[in-house]
């Protein structure tokens, strides 16, 4: 071991030791022609400026960006306009204007081979084309969205000063090539910036890092509404794409938000993949984007519930307990397993899918309605024909066909 | 597309719920929360001129 000690004015040193290496190759360290400091003293590293500097952020901001989760389905048909937007996986919608006539399957798509899937995504987003659309009206655009609240955006200090650029990086597949647009578009101050990114080659996993500037205009809410939506088109008829694409900030002009937008719909044999998408603070290129933040399962699953919750479809599965208030009606509370953005919309499967079990017996049901809740919790309450006792205690349960589900859904 | 919305009562008191019945005919419990985009779209109905039903 050999040290370089360092001396100034003060009775202190400074010590750069380099350890003698135990093997017969040489090795070598090293500096950079540059000004700065490598690392804190505590070694963290977050002095560190360049490719793999510590991130503003220790969650991924994007949540499901690797596509593992699809609580309400796995595979969707016959998306097409008017159709709702959240249908399959978490956090990324179907969006569309105008009345686009073509029709689509949204999938979880497992992946097994290619690009994105040796570079660890084993699912992915795929968007078949199942009726084709060659001529697009005007008004016609379709998109995959992804919403965000504005108290999860603060980091980027829009509006202000200082500013900061996004990078938004994904895997993407397209059966057609060229051109493709993915827009930034701030709902609370109704501004909008574009990017175009290509896509070389056909049916083949693509990287694509893209940058989007700064906006010293328009501060996000510091709050749970919706502030930021991504949008990825996949067709923008001309009302779209009429004028010059608007690649920095500016208020919204539809005519400039998708100028030169292949039309990903035009036919059956057409699809459109994405996975691993990231959005990073600052401005990053191909080789010096972070690795994206894989989370585990669980963790994944945590956050989409803050957005969405489905239950288990497992026979003779409680869903919620409470107490028969008379001998036709029960009342049960059921906790989400997170506390959601909202106060949530709720939905069920038929009422035939319910029993209420009390007093060792288990009693059909006939209407389940969902009354007083909160962003923690909602109360059921179950009528039944008779056979509950007053002030028994009870379960909601499945009715032994593992049909039954509870939805709440507080999506932006 | 919403084609009706109803108040639900408990025991003769308004719950601050809603029932919201969709074109395809799927059926929601809609809270009285202006953070829910449901309720959100029950007001843009109503402001459209349409009319929430009292509660049976």
């Amino acid at each position: 071991m050999s040290k370089i000690k360092l001396t100034g004015h003060g009775s202190g040193s400074g010590t750069l030791t380099i350890q003698a290496p135990d093997t017969d190759s040489a090795r070598t360290i090293t500096l950079p022609d540059a000004t700065g400091t490598l690392l804190n003293s505590d070694g963290d590293g977050s002095s560190l400026t360049g490719a793999n500097a510590n991130r503003p952020n220790a969650k991924p901001l994007i949540i499901n960006g690797s596509m593992a989760v699809s609580q309400r389905a796995t595979s969707v048909t016959g998306l097409t306009n008017g159709s709702d937007v959240y249908v399959a996986l978490d956090r990324f919608g179907f969006n569309e204007f105008g009345s686009p006539s073509s029709q689509h399957t949204m999938t979880q798509e497992s992946l097994t081979s290619g690009n994105a899937y040796i570079n660890g995504f084993a699912n992915a987003l795929k968007m078949d084309v199942t009726t084709a659309q060659s001529s697009l009206d005007a008004d016609d655009s379709t998109m995959i969205i992804h919403k965000f609240e504005g108290q999860d955006l603060q980091l980027f200090k829009k509006g202000t000063a200082n500013a900061e650029k996004f990078t938004l990086a994904f895997w993407v597949k397209s059966t057609k090539t060229g051109t493709h647009i993915c827009e930034l578009f701030d709902k609370d101050n109704t501004r909008t910036c574009s990017q175009s990114y290509t896509v070389s080659s056909t049916d083949t996993w693509e990287h694509k890092v893209v940058n989007f500037p700064a906006d010293t205009t328009g501060i996000f809410g510091d709050d749970n509404a919706r502030s930021l939506d991504i949008n990825w088109f996949l067709s923008a008829g001309t009302n779209y794409t009429s004028g010059t694409l608007q690649t920095s900030w500016g208020g919204q002009d539809d005519t400039a938000r998708a100028v030169g937008q292949v039309n990903t719909v035009d036919s059956t044999s057409n699809n459109w993949h994405i996975t691993g998408i990231q959005l990073e603070v600052g401005e990053y290129s191909s080789t010096t984007i972070p690795p994206f933040q894989h989370e585990s399962y669980g963790d994944n699953l945590s956050r989409c519930q803050r957005y969405f919750y489905k239950t288990s479809a497992v026979a003779n599965m409680p869903f919620a307990s409470g107490v028969c208030n008379g001998t036709t009606n029960a009342r049960a509370l059921l906790t989400y397993p997170q506390i959601m953005r909202a106060n949530p919309s709720m939905a069920k499967s038929d009422n035939t899918h319910f029993k209420v079990y009390c007093g060792g017996t288990s009693v059909d049901t006939t209407s389940v309605g969902f009354y007083y809740g909160n962003t923690q919790q909602v109360l059921l309450y179950v009528d039944v024909s008779s056979g509950l006792t007053d002030a028994e205690s009870c379960l909601i349960i499945d009715d032994s066909g593992a049909n039954a589900y509870i939805t709440g859904d507080a999506e932006l | 597309m919403i084609t009706s919305v109803k108040k639900l009562n408990v025991d003769g008191v308004f719950s601050n719920s809603y029932l919201l019945t969709l074109e395809n005919g799927n059926t929601l419990y809609v809270p009285k929360d202006e953070a829910n985009t449901d309720y959100q779209a029950i007001l843009e109905w109503v402001a459209d001129g349409n009319t929430i039903e009292e509660a049976d």
